[in-house]
């Protein structure tokens, strides 16, 4: 096992520097540079030229990744090119809001799915399958940032505040800045909206997976036989049927990440908050190389680490994975 | 010595329609508060003198001090210079400044901080934004420690408007904690790098997340400001600004979409909704040059653009095949003033030559077929515009099918901002673009978007006249000469159209009712010193 995680701990590092490579090579190809925007009233073409200069962009693309790499190794991040501010200090101020928004939101999902796919399974073909069945697709459907909208105008607007529309409030003890509010509530209502309107799309990806896999489980020989033993329906699901059939479910929500950091980019700027999403896109439209490359590492590691946890977890829901 | 009548003239740019539920309260000021503020982009960076954007200009006039102020009526005001004087031929400009004011950090602002803060402005390594406005400025010297003086290489008209509101103004540096810390510290928001002599200082500045400005307590006007902090968010969806305003978590939206203004008028009868005359220009910019040899870009050998370089068809096009009625009609529900020139109509000295360019597609058509467009050879051109604004889009659609009524066709080409800016600026290939320029003051702050050697004249004319109109306006003392040479430029713009505007670009600011004494200054200002709360 420790071997086997070992292994592949070390897969992340070229997996990653691939992931970033491809990253920078794509923003290089994007039109427009960061100077116009450095220079803004006062670009003039000399002082294009001495700033491209200045940050090394007239180098050849290789050699400016080589330069970027040489200084992560040395766990330097660089420097946005239009704040100058250090990008590590930013990513890390932004990681967390991030990835309770994530955490969050597959909470919902998983919340939602897994009574909504057991349902579905054990009464195939009723109303209750129908009906999640529906939702399910409802919910594949609409896209995070109509529900954010539709959640922005029921919750904030028409029930008079109910719910914070927009900023973060951090759990106690977690505020990365000087100036921010802090307090368990605050988080929670703050979180709420985003959450569920990220997660919702997940929900009814995972429910319609879990119940698939349900249908299969459920006919299975053993599951049969536990019944045959006398074993009430209760244990019979939820720890013999459930159990393997939320393997390909957790494959899923591990290859989820990449989606929800995706949605993470609309849920925040629509809830305006201060998390990686919003922090990515706004590199990439400013065209910030140093703020575009933070992004792209700090998320393909997120990436890889969570899917590696999630091979993992293989171990405990069918003790007959061995890792080796 | 100060010019009345050209302070007068203001009146034109900067008088305000203002729709104000919350007006001065003379003697009921509370002190206290924290002022939520929502700003619609992002800051960009926090070096005043060179760091571009509107936000940061509103940042910059609360921490920052000038030597002169601005009213929305157009009259200038003492700030850190209590008085002044103008030499009788319009060359010396000497300031007698207040003795009690202090920057953030401590440090005296003295005569030889103004000099400080001039040259390094004008130093082109510092590449401030302002440089290009204080060409007139020969040299700045201190008599005592108190008086400094401004000597200028020719007459300047504008020398105060410059000084008092051309983007954020002149915002004296600190010297002390400028030499101290690298313009990389001041870029990225150091509170200690950002000391300004404002009423407000800089407490912490989070991109992404917030700024927050508390109020300074050593600042030269006794009981000013009134507010404990100033915390700005940015909340780019205007529905998103709209449930936060309604919800009552933010108190001001500094730049509110012109779409939304009805439905969040409706969602809130009580707010403030403000605006005023249009100061930004909406335009439809025809590409008349380009590079004789296809490379590199900003060239100076220049040969005529394939189309636009034809006056004919740049009338044809942009004068009398554009309905400017219905594009703000349908852009902007009727909110905004079709116009022709070379500024806006709120800007100072504007004159309304419209008239020149009716809508008129016969004439249009006649003028295409004159210049060898038609049936047989038909006229087709890229509209380029960015995603900056959903308006934008709106216009060059509404222009597409503008041109297919003269039998041209137009391809809209929509990039993001960024891209939009690498084209422009850097004499890339486009035919036609859709964007509001700057907001401006006067004519004359229109030089740097539209003089032939400006770097962002991006339809690249290169015709000398358009410069010598600005240099005769601008050394033109006298106010009623110069309204004339303003007329003559704008029935000259109308008449070539190198530069070519739809029409004013209406702005708006929402406040709670709670905020009082916030005065609207359009893009200019935004101030906070004498604001209050009442809740």
């Amino acid at each position: 096992m420790r071997t086997y995680i070992l292994r592949r701990l070390l897969q992340i590092v070229p997996t990653v520097l691939g992931i970033t490579f491809v990253v920078f090579l794509m923003m290089r190809s994007v039109p427009g540079d960061p100077v116009v925007s450095l220079l803004g009233d006062a670009y003039t073409e000399e002082d294009a030229i001495k700033a491209r200069a200045e940050f090394g962009l007239d180098k050849p693309i290789v050699v400016q990744y080589v330069i970027w790499l040489g200084k992560l190794v040395r766990g330097d991040w660089g420097a946005s090119i239009l704040t100058g501010r250090p990008v590590l200090q930013d990513v890390m101020i932004r990681l967390p809001v991030t990835l309770e928004l994530i955490m969050l939101s597959m909470a919902v999902a998983l919340v939602i799915a897994i009574p909504a796919g057991i349902i579905g399974a054990l009464r195939q073909n009723t109303w209750a399958d129908y009906s999640a069945t529906t939702v399910a697709m409802i919910g594949v459907s609409i896209p995070e940032f109509f529900i954010g909208v539709l959640l922005l105008l029921v919750f904030s607007i028409g029930l008079g505040g109910f719910l914070p529309s927009s900023g973060w409030v951090y759990l106690p003890g977690t505020c990365p800045t000087m100036v921010c509010g802090s307090s368990l509530w605050g988080n929670v209502t703050h979180v709420l909206m985003p959450a569920f309107a990220l997660g919702v799309g997940r929900a009814a990806l995972l429910t319609r997976l879990l119940r698939a896999s349900m249908l299969e489980v459920i006919r299975t020989e053993y599951v049969t036989t536990a019944r045959a033993k006398g074993l009430a329906e209760r244990p019979v699901v939820f720890k013999h049927a459930l159990k393997n059939a939320l393997i390909p479910t957790v494959t899923v929500m591990g290859l989820q990440v990449g989606f929800l950091i995706g949605g993470a980019i609309v849920v925040e700027t629509l809830f305006a908050m201060p998390g990686l999403g919003t922090f990515g896109i706004d590199a990439i439209i400013a065209r910030d190389y140093q703020q575009v490359q933070g992004f792209a590492l700090i998320t393909a590691l997120a990436f890889v680490v969570i899917n590696l946890l999630v091979d993992l977890t293989y171990t405990f829901l069918d003790p007959r994975i061995r890792y080796s | 010595m100060r010019s009345p009548r050209l302070a007068l003239g203001t009146v034109a740019s900067l008088a305000v329609a203002i729709v104000l539920a919350g007006v001065t309260t003379a003697g009921a000021q509370k002190r206290g508060g924290t002022l939520r503020v929502a700003y619609g982009n992002e800051i960009a960076g926090l070096d005043f003198h060179v760091t571009p954007g509107y936000e940061m200009v509103w940042v910059a006039t609360n921490i920052g001090c000038g030597l002169i102020g601005m009213t929305p009526e157009g009259k200038f005001v003492p700030d850190a210079a209590e008085s002044w004087t103008i030499s009788p031929d319009g060359l010396l400009y000497t300031f007698k400044l207040r003795k009690n004011v202090l920057f953030h950090d401590g440090t005296k602002v003295d005569a030889a901080a103004v000099k400080f803060t001039i040259e390094r402005i004008m130093d082109p390594a510092t590449r401030s934004s302002m440089r290009s406005f204080m060409d007139s400025v020969q040299s700045v010297e201190v008599l005592d420690p108190h008086t400094v003086q401004i000597r200028l290489k020719q007459p300047y008209a504008f020398m105060l408007h410059m000084l008092a509101a051309y983007r954020m103004g002149l915002v004296l540096a600190s010297p002390a904690a400028t030499q101290k810390y690298p313009p990389e510290d001041r870029r990225a928001g150091k509170p200690e790098a950002v000391v300004g002599c404002g009423p407000f200082r800089l407490v912490e500045w989070v991109k992404g997340a917030h700024l927050v400005m508390d109020r300074f307590d050593k600042y030269y006007e006794p009981g000013l400001p009134y507010l404990d902090r100033v915390m700005i968010r940015t909340i780019k969806d205007p529905v998103t600004q709209m449930a936060a305003f309604k919800a009552g978590e933010i108190d001001f939206i500094a730049d509110f979409s012109a779409d939304h203004v009805d439905t969040l008028r409706a969602q809130n009868p009580r707010a403030q909704i403000m605006t005023g005359k249009e100061t930004t220009p909406m335009v439809a910019m025809m590409k008349v040059t380009v590079p004789a040899d296809g490379k590199p870009p900003m060239a100076k050998e220049r040969k005529p653009h394939a189309i636009f370089n034809d006056v004919r068809v740049r009338k044809a096009v942009g004068c009398y095949g554009i309905d400017r009625k219905e594009i703000v009609k349908i852009a902007f529900k009727g909110s905004a003033t079709p116009w022709v020139g070379i500024i806006p109509p709120g800007t100072l000295d504007s004159v309304d030559v419209t008239h020149m360019c009716p809508y008129d597609p016969a004439r249009a058509k006649a003028l295409l077929a004159e210049a060898g467009y038609g049936p047989q050879r038909p006229l087709t051109f890229e509209l380029m515009t960015n995603t900056e604004k959903s308006v934008f889009n709106v216009i060059a659609t509404v222009i597409k099918e503008q041109m297919a009524r003269i039998g041209v066709t137009a391809n809209i080409r929509l990039v993001d901002k960024v891209s939009w800016m690498n084209v422009a600026t850097q004499d890339g290939p486009f035919d036609m673009y859709v964007e509001d320029l700057a907001s401006l003051l006067t004519v004359d702050q229109n030089t740097y978007l539209s003089a032939s050697t400006a770097s962002w004249n991006s339809t690249r004319h290169i015709d000398p006249k358009v410069d010598e109109y600005y240099v005769r306006y601008a050394r033109e003392m006298d106010p009623v000469k110069r309204k004339a040479i303003a007329r003559e430029f704008q029935e000259f713009s109308a008449d070539k159209l190198y530069w070519n505007m739809i029409s004013g670009s209406p702005f708006y600011q929402v406040a709670q009712p709670w905020m009082k004494d916030y005065v609207y200054q359009a893009e200019f200002k935004v101030l906070y010193k004498k604001v209050w709360l009442d809740r």
